[in-house]
């Protein structure tokens, strides 16, 4: 039982502090599509420099930038847990990932010292005065299967950053680790699984059934994937210490907790309530079966060693995984809470009466956000067909860039429509 | 106990966000003096309560034994008086 008004939303951030992190998103995954476009090299090992920039304009550029600001939008309301000092908090964070990333994608290209000097200085401190802040706020928070998932990302997210700013600072030869591979390994892995998988499950409990009015996944689903994963993740990370067969064994525990997400989502949202077209539902079926895949890939990689030692394989699971599935995630997304926002902030510093505002359906028009789907699809087709045909590459590299900018420009849109109504940012 | 007569039962159930914000906000116009809002929902509307708080109503949430949420909607006024 609550009674009366003193929730925590009251406390939520003013529309600035998230809005700053999803309009500059896009422009990283525009970035990263003329990165493909211009070098198309990127796909053809994941070692050339141009891959590994593309792998950080999509990660940090895009997925965090969105994650980041989301988390500090979604924290104070789903788990009553605010942050402290949110504009300054978000004013450190944003510019600190923004120019960050750039810096590390200038260190990856142009291998320049002073690039990797900035790279370190502001990323370190963008995501560890986010680790920081939010931390704080996760302790307080009240423990749901949503934040139990959200802190294990957190740790995701601070062991990534940590192993991350390590490598790039013997890249610029100022130390010596004792086992570059394995620690690249446990980079990659722990980013990927530990930081944007298990956050999306986290979010997907909640976002999953209030968005797509499907039923709750089920409970004991809810309270142990995570848990069970990032288990597995910790062991995997520490691989030297296991024996042979041991890594094959946690291997595919990685693989079933992977599959079982997919396959549960896929489910549920075969069986919502309303059967109407939704843009950010097919966005969320596509990048269910993009895990599904990846999981196929990674299988046929056991059953075939060929395959497993190919350049192509670790390429097409990246495409999978970080365009198909994390990448439409986190689009999908986008065109729910940026309408959301612009819509509850117009109605809360206007209070509106009903029909003198747009409602949040009409914050963005349904068919440029359609089109921009099929676009989205489009790039990922190509960009995957790419990797056994290589001319492909530069078609798939300027369809992504141009759904990115169709992205921005939709997202845009609904700031318009909030700005031509009367809202303000404050 | 309220006369039902004096509410307004609004199921938003299997609404898609904001939808049932939406609705409470434009019931909220046809309120009369002494009716209520009987708000039922599939899940607890958080982002509602401070519109309701900054438009003079309060509100009592319970959650029954399906799990469903019912919100009881109230001008903070006449409670006081
Ligand atoms: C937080 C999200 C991040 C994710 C998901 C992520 C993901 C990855 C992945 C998947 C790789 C392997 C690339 C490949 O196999 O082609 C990688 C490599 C690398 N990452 Fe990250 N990364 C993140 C953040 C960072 C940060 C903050 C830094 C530096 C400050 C960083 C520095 C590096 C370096 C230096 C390598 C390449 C190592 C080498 O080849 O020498 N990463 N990262």
């Amino acid at each position: 039982m609550s009674q009366g008004a003193g929730l925590s939303f009251e406390q939520a951030p003013p529309f600035s502090v998230p809005l700053r992190f999803l309009l500059t998103a896009p422009l990283f995954l525009a970035a990263a599509g003329g990165l493909v476009a211009f070098h198309p090299e990127a796909l053809a090992s994941r070692w050339t420099a141009p891959a590994l920039a593309l792998t950080h304009a999509l990660t940090l550029g895009f997925l965090a930038m969105v994650m980041l600001g989301a988390l500090m939008q979604m924290l104070p309301v789903v788990a009553g847990a605010t942050l402290p000092a949110p504009r300054a908090l978000a004013a450190i964070t944003h510019v600190g990932l923004t120019l960050g990333t750039l810096a590390l994608l200038a260190g990856f290209l142009f291998a320049d010292a002073l690039a990797w000097l900035a790279a370190l200085g502001l990323l370190a401190t963008a995501l560890g005065v986010f680790l920081v802040a939010s931390a704080a706020a996760l302790m307080r928070a009240v423990a749901s299967d949503t934040v139990r998932g959200i802190r294990l990302a957190w740790v995701g997210l601070a062991a990534t950053a940590g192993l991350g700013v390590a490598l790039a600072a013997s890249r610029a030869g100022w130390t010596t680790l004792p086992d570059v591979a394995a620690a690249i390994d446990a980079h990659a892995l722990v980013g990927l699984l530990g930081w944007v998988l298990l956050l999306v499950i986290a979010v997907a409990y909640q976002v999953v059934p209030m968005f797509q009015l499907t039923p709750p996944y089920p409970p004991r689903l809810a309270r142990w994937l995570a848990a069970v994963l990032a288990a597995a993740l910790l062991l995997r990370a520490g691989a030297i210490l296991l024996p042979p067969g041991g890594v094959a064994l946690i291997d595919g525990v990685l693989a079933a907790g992977v599959l079982v997400f997919a396959l549960a989502t896929l489910r549920l949202q075969a069986q919502r309530r309303r059967r109407l077209a939704d843009v950010t539902l097919d966005y969320w079926r596509i990048a269910m079966a993009s895990l599904v895949a990846a999981v196929m890939a990674w299988g046929a990689a056991r059953a075939w060693p060929a395959w497993a030692g190919h350049d192509a394989y670790p390429l097409l699971l990246g495409v999978l995984f970080l365009g198909g599935f994390a990448v439409s995630v986190v689009n999908g997304m986008l065109y729910k809470i940026v309408p959301f926002l612009a819509w509850f902030h117009l109605q809360a510093q206007l209070q509106a009466r009903a029909g003198s505002i747009p409602t949040m359906k009409e914050m963005i028009s349904q068919r440029a956000m359609r089109g921009q789907f099929r676009l989205h699809v489009a790039a990922c087709l190509l960009l995957a067909g790419a990797l056994a045909w290589p001319p492909l590459a530069v078609p798939g590299g300027v369809a992504m860039a141009a759904s990115a900018l169709w992205l921005a420009a939709n997202l845009a849109s609904a700031v318009r429509r909030f700005r031509a109504f009367g809202g303000r940012w404050a | 106990m309220k006369d039902p007569a004096g509410e307004i039962v609004l199921d938003a159930r299997g609404l898609e966000p904001p939808e049932p914000m939406e609705r409470v906000l434009q019931a909220l116009a046809l309120l009369r003096p002494g009716q209520t809002i009987r708000l039922l929902l599939h899940r607890e509307p958080f982002p509602l309560y401070p519109l309701l708080a900054q438009r003079g109503y309060g509100h009592a949430t319970r959650r029954d034994a399906d799990g469903s949420y019912v919100i009881l909607i109230h001008p903070l006024a006449t409670e006081a008086g």
